[in-house]
């Protein structure tokens, strides 16, 4: 004990870290409001570290070939002791991953809390999101399975689509003209070094813009009146508001107890909620699977292109809606948040999900 | 310079592509031209859909040959077409692919019948509609079109506790494989014994269905054996991921109350 103190006063001589710590801990006070919802972040964040905790162990046996890499995956799950659990943390997690990503979207959304100071911070997340998308396509092939195989050729032939550039983005992605070694070096390349790196920064950058501007308190209950905004930098403050540790962070270590409870649960008892027959079988390039169908989250984007006559329109559609989304702090720029005070919002926010819901039910079904 | 445009075009549009989705490739020439057509020449195809061929990507071109991508020379004996087989030819037509059912078949009562008009593979089985031969082809209704059923009866009697055992054993060979265990190998055996089984039951020799049963019985017992063990630690698993799974359940709600303490100081 003594050892720790005086460690703490070398560093604290040297760092001035007790006054971090305070200003970034006890010292700094969150609204008294905060609700379930702003946890989201700290369940992303301790997922995303088993993501990159089971990523690395599976690096260890996992082959980046062809001719390997469904070997190499079939012997990790059944041959490497506890090979098993890591994979299917890892296959699991990564669709929880994508299911608190939605939840902290729609709850950004609801809550208005997008808006003015906080453009920045909605569009690093909404970057984080769409990265997280490229993470589960790029991570799709690497097991070579014929699920890999096939919905991967069927994703890069949508770059024949684009006029001008559509060969060239083909080519581009493929590393030849159909999908083959080169693109499993590519797509692996992608997911586990360039993707990783740029994530991170993302995160640091989405996780500043979050402290800078401060935390936004939750539009409801009688006390709250919109923010008067002003044209210079301004944190905000919450003065009587509650510590951030130890009061917030020990509810947001009870969310992450539940959300890995949540995700051992699937783990152990049901992981074939994500996994489909066809990733079981090795990627055969002569025969093409039956009813093969993309992941839940691309199920929208995959019946929204079957809607449209042409696979551009499909895609332009789908680049306007996805631009929409980025751009909307630039366009919904009022300061009220109260969803009670927005019903065009709130009733688009719906029709929204639902939309996306139904067309997601539609191409499962399909 | 425009290549760099177009590779920075290209860069742009890359993210829309992850929204993309498969779709199924395109049919054959032979299922895209035979399906659009009415009566004797569209039915099989309608039939084969629904058969244990398609389900395992067997295609007409794989019975019938011919050239599956080319519509104009599809149906070319220079691309290897035979078209459809007559009455006697089936055997061999069928026997190309299920060659140890052809033997065992050839040298029993119902092969040597077969030019004066014995019954051959699909009378029994069908053609395009071929299911997963089951133990409920032989029935009264089907082997009393040529002969008494009571020898058939006896077979059935003989061979349904095997079969009953090897059904139960595919379904936990498809049940494991499901959750990421690797059973090719029993996968593999299994299908090695069944085929031999099958081969026996068309020899249609009572006596030698009956000894031969016994010796499948006992080499099904190891695979038995083999499948118990993998489900033995699968079981080992869950309870171990419950008590994890409870633990977590725990601690998230200790946390919840101590976080319940500092709402009361505040």
């Amino acid at each position: 004990m003594k050892l720790q103190k005086e460690a703490m006063n070398w560093l604290d001589s040297r760092l001035g870290i007790r006054e971090l710590l305070h200003s970034n801990l006890t010292g700094y006070l969150l609204p008294r409001n905060v609700n379930v919802w702003y946890t989201l972040g700290s369940v992303l964040l301790a997922l995303f570290g088993l993501q990159f905790l089971t990523g690395i162990l599976l690096l260890i046996y996992y082959v980046p070939d062809t001719e390997k890499a469904f070997a190499s995956v079939t012997a990790i799950m059944n041959q490497v002791p506890y090979g098993w659990l890591i994979r299917y943390l890892h296959v699991v997690g990564s669709n929880l991953i994508m299911v608190f990503i939605l939840l902290h979207m729609f709850s950004v959304l609801f809550m208005g809390s997008y808006k003015r100071p906080r453009e920045l911070t909605w569009l690093s997340g909404f970057g984080l999101f769409n990265m997280g998308l490229i993470f589960c396509l790029t991570g799709y092939l690497l097991p070579w399975s014929q699920l890999s195989f096939w919905a991967t050729t069927v994703a890069t032939d949508a770059a024949g689509a684009i006029p001008v550039v559509g060969d060239t983005l083909l080519e581009y992605l493929r590393g030849g003209a159909s999908v083959g070694d080169a693109t499993l070096g590519r797509f692996f390349a992608l997911h586990v070094m360039g993707l990783p790196m740029a994530f991170l920064g993302l995160v640091g950058f989405h996780l500043f813009c979050v402290r800078r501007a401060g935390i936004s308190s939750a539009p409801f209950g009688e006390d709250y009146r919109p923010t008067e905004l002003s044209n210079s930098f301004h944190h905000q403050k919450h003065p009587g508001g509650v510590p951030f540790h130890p009061n917030y962070t020990i509810k947001d270590l009870a969310m992450i107890f539940f959300a890995l409870a949540l995700l051992v649960a699937i783990t152990f008892y049901a992981p074939w909620l994500f996994i489909p027959l066809d990733a079981l079988t090795p990627a055969d390039p002569f025969s093409t699977p039956a009813h093969i169908k993309p992941e839940w989250y691309f199920l929208w984007a995959y019946q929204s292109l079957k809607i449209f006559p042409s696979a551009l329109l499909g895609l332009a559609a789908q680049g306007a809606a996805m631009g929409f989304l980025a751009m909307l702090p630039f366009l919904d720029r009022g300061p009220e948040r109260r969803p009670g005070k927005r019903p065009i919002f709130v009733t688009l926010y719906l029709l929204g999900i639902l939309l996306t819901v139904g067309l997601s039910i539609w191409g499962h079904y399909s | 310079m425009k290549r760099v445009q177009s590779v920075c075009l290209a860069l742009l549009f890359t993210p829309l592509l992850f929204w993309v989705a498969p779709v199924m490739a395109e049919d054959t020439v032979c299922i895209q031209c035979h399906s659009g057509q009415e009566g004797l020449l569209g039915k099989p195809v309608e039939l084969w859909r629904g058969s244990v061929h398609a389900a395992n990507g067997i295609s007409c071109h794989d019975c019938h040959g011919g050239d599956p991508t080319d519509f104009a020379m599809a149906m070319s004996p220079e691309r290897g077409f035979i078209g459809a087989p007559d009455y006697v030819a089936v055997p061999e037509f069928c026997g190309r692919c299920h060659l140890g059912v052809k033997e065992d078949y050839q040298g029993s009562a119902h092969g040597r019948a077969l030019a004066a008009g014995g019954p051959q593979c699909v009378l029994c089985h069908g053609n395009h509609e071929v299911q997963l031969a089951s133990i409920e082809l032989i029935n009264e209704e089907s082997c009393s079109r040529c002969h008494e059923y009571e020898r058939a009866a006896v077979v059935k009697q003989t061979i349904n506790g095997t079969e009953v055992t090897l059904h139960r054993l595919e379904r936990s060979v498809a049940a494991l494989h499901r959750v990421g265990i690797d059973m090719r190998r029993i996968k593999e055996d299994l299908f090695a014994k069944r085929n031999s089984f099958r081969r026996l039951f068309h020899t249609v020799e009572l006596e030698k269905i009956k000894n031969q049963t016994a010796e499948f019985n006992q080499s099904l017992l190891k695979i038995k054996q083999q499948i118990d063990d993998h489900e033995s630690e699968l079981g080992q698993r869950k309870i171990v991921g419950g008590v994890i799974v409870l633990l977590l359940l725990l601690g998230g709600c200790i946390a919840l109350l101590i976080r319940k303490s500092y709402h009361e100081e505040e």
